[in-house]
């Protein structure tokens, strides 16, 4: 494949504000210096820039389906758009012409993630005291609210009755999280089931203490065997409430999970970490 | 490349009422997945979602599947329009890894062409990058922080980012094989 190389770009300090603008905006100030300089070949770089983002967008992102309520909106807009003149095109795509190539063999990868796991689960299993029972969480939801545009009655099930339903699937994978010597999972149970095929996973935890939102949050984090084992999927982070014996989190991976391989609860900053230090794990488990 | 029955795309542009509908079931699940990472809050994805199909719809005209697929197409005005409405509001990042973040796939090379050329492409672009560089890019357009969020969230220098990003778009536009020029190198 013969390649265009960076002898070819434009000077380092344009081709940073063209990659910005393509990634994620620029500021005003920003903006003139970037008309200041620009010209056609720079606006093509731009094209190039924006259908490369594009393009590994479409690499990392599965489509997940519409929400019916949001659907129904989309709906009743294509039905006001059909209705109304066209407005005229507003957006000047004038995409550079792209051709298929044959790429490289890609690269093969060893991780030996689980090594590492085996470690960490040893070191925090030498931790472990005898529970004891604290009562606090109640369920959060990490799902998006509902729509609140012509809903017909709908009845979800809770993370709790999904959880239950995968729990029964011979196909789910089904991990008992062990506590480690924190002191916020004294007593605590937990569990996790996942199904590798939609996705999707609710974590079970009875007893973990209860955190406050604006200063620390729990995190979950899935080791996929098939990545680097220094960078867990973010599971999603969730809180857990005053008085509430039980929580049930659906687990929301950042990633696509290949091979489940060990689940781990962290306790991050507010917000949640993208990549997590590990030193503050409250519960642990392997799959297998 | 050049679809033999002409695309939902090139049948909206000539009029055809019910592609705006087809529209929403080809590309609803892409651009909805793609607002929800790009978003504040789920509303705002919500919101979104809507205004870029409305782009979508009004530019129709302007798809040429000789210069790439359809998804590309669509997903550039979807990036446009969400990069658009995350500078315009406050400067909390995007819903990322706090709630609403679901599956982020890379697709694995040679899966991704399913989705489109330029995806199977940018996949096996980004099998080539180094993990810290592939994050970086993974933050960055997938989960939507800009190079400053990626600098402080990796406590990695703001240059180092800037680098990173730029050698990986820069891999991916040669594994896409395009220049600045529009013209096609060779394969």
């Amino acid at each position: 494949m013969s390649e265009t190389g960076p002898q070819n770009l434009p000077d380092e300090a344009l081709l940073d504000l063209l990659i910005k603008q393509a990634t994620e905006g620029l500021s005003a100030a920003e903006q003139r210096a970037l008309d200041v300089l620009d010209n056609a070949t720079a606006s093509a770089y731009l094209r190039d820039f924006e259908r490369a983002a594009a393009a590994v967008s479409l690499a990392g992102t599965p489509g997940e389906e519409l929400p019916s309520a949001l659907r129904a909106r989309l709906e009743d807009q294509a039905q006001s758009f059909l209705g109304a003149t066209p407005s005229p095109n507003v957006l000047n795509f004038e995409a550079p012409k792209a051709a298929p190539v044959t790429p490289g063999p890609a690269r093969g990868q060893a991780w030996g993630w689980l090594a590492a796991a085996a470690c960490l689960v040893l070191a925090l299993f030498g931790w472990l005291r005898t529970p004891e029972v604290v009562s606090t969480p109640v369920a959060q939801e990490h799902d998006l609210p509902p729509v609140s545009v012509a809903p017909p009655p709908k009845i979800e099930p809770t993370p709790s009755e999904e959880r239950q339903a995968l729990l029964a699937r011979a196909d789910s994978i089904k991990v008992t999280l062990q506590a480690t010597k924190d002191p916020a999972a004294k007593g605590v149970t937990a569990d996790v089931v996942w199904d590798p095929q939609t996705q999707k996973g609710f974590a079970h935890f009875a007893g973990l203490a209860t955190n406050d939102p604006k200063v620390q949050q729990y995190q979950l984090w899935i080791f996929d065997g098939t990545r680097d084992k220094r960078y867990p999927v973010d599971g999603g982070v969730f809180d857990v409430p005053a008085n509430s014996p039980e929580v049930v989190i659906p687990i929301h991976a950042t990633l696509p999970i290949r091979k489940a391989a060990a689940f781990a609860v962290t306790v991050e900053k507010s917000g949640g970490v993208v990549v997590s230090a590990l030193g503050h794990v409250v519960a642990l488990g392997t799959a297998g | 490349m050049q679809p033999i029955t002409p695309s939902v795309l090139q049948r909206i542009a000539r009029g055809e009422p019910a592609a705006v509908r087809e529209c929403i079931d080809e590309y609803g699940a892409l651009i909805w997945s793609l607002a929800r990472r790009l978003s504040r809050t789920p509303s705002d994805a919500e919101d979104a979602t809507q205004e870029i199909f409305l782009d979508i719809w009004r530019s129709a005209g302007r798809f040429d599947p000789a210069q790439g697929s359809d998804k590309v197409f669509i997903a550039m005005i979807a990036r446009r329009r969400l990069i658009d409405r995350l500078r315009k509001t406050t400067a909390e990042p995007p819903m990322d890894s706090v709630e609403v973040l679901d599956t982020v796939a890379w697709s694995e090379p040679g899966t991704a062409s399913e989705t489109s050329v330029e995806a199977e492409q940018a996949a096996r672009a980004l099998q080539e990058l180094r993990p810290e560089q592939r994050q970086v890019l993974e933050l960055g357009l997938l989960h939507g922080l800009s190079q400053s969020e990626i600098a402080e969230r990796l406590g990695m220098p703001l240059g180092t980012v800037k680098s990173f990003m730029r050698r990986g778009l820069i891999r991916v536009r040669e594994f896409m094989n395009i220049d600045a020029a529009g013209v096609l190198s060779e394969g």
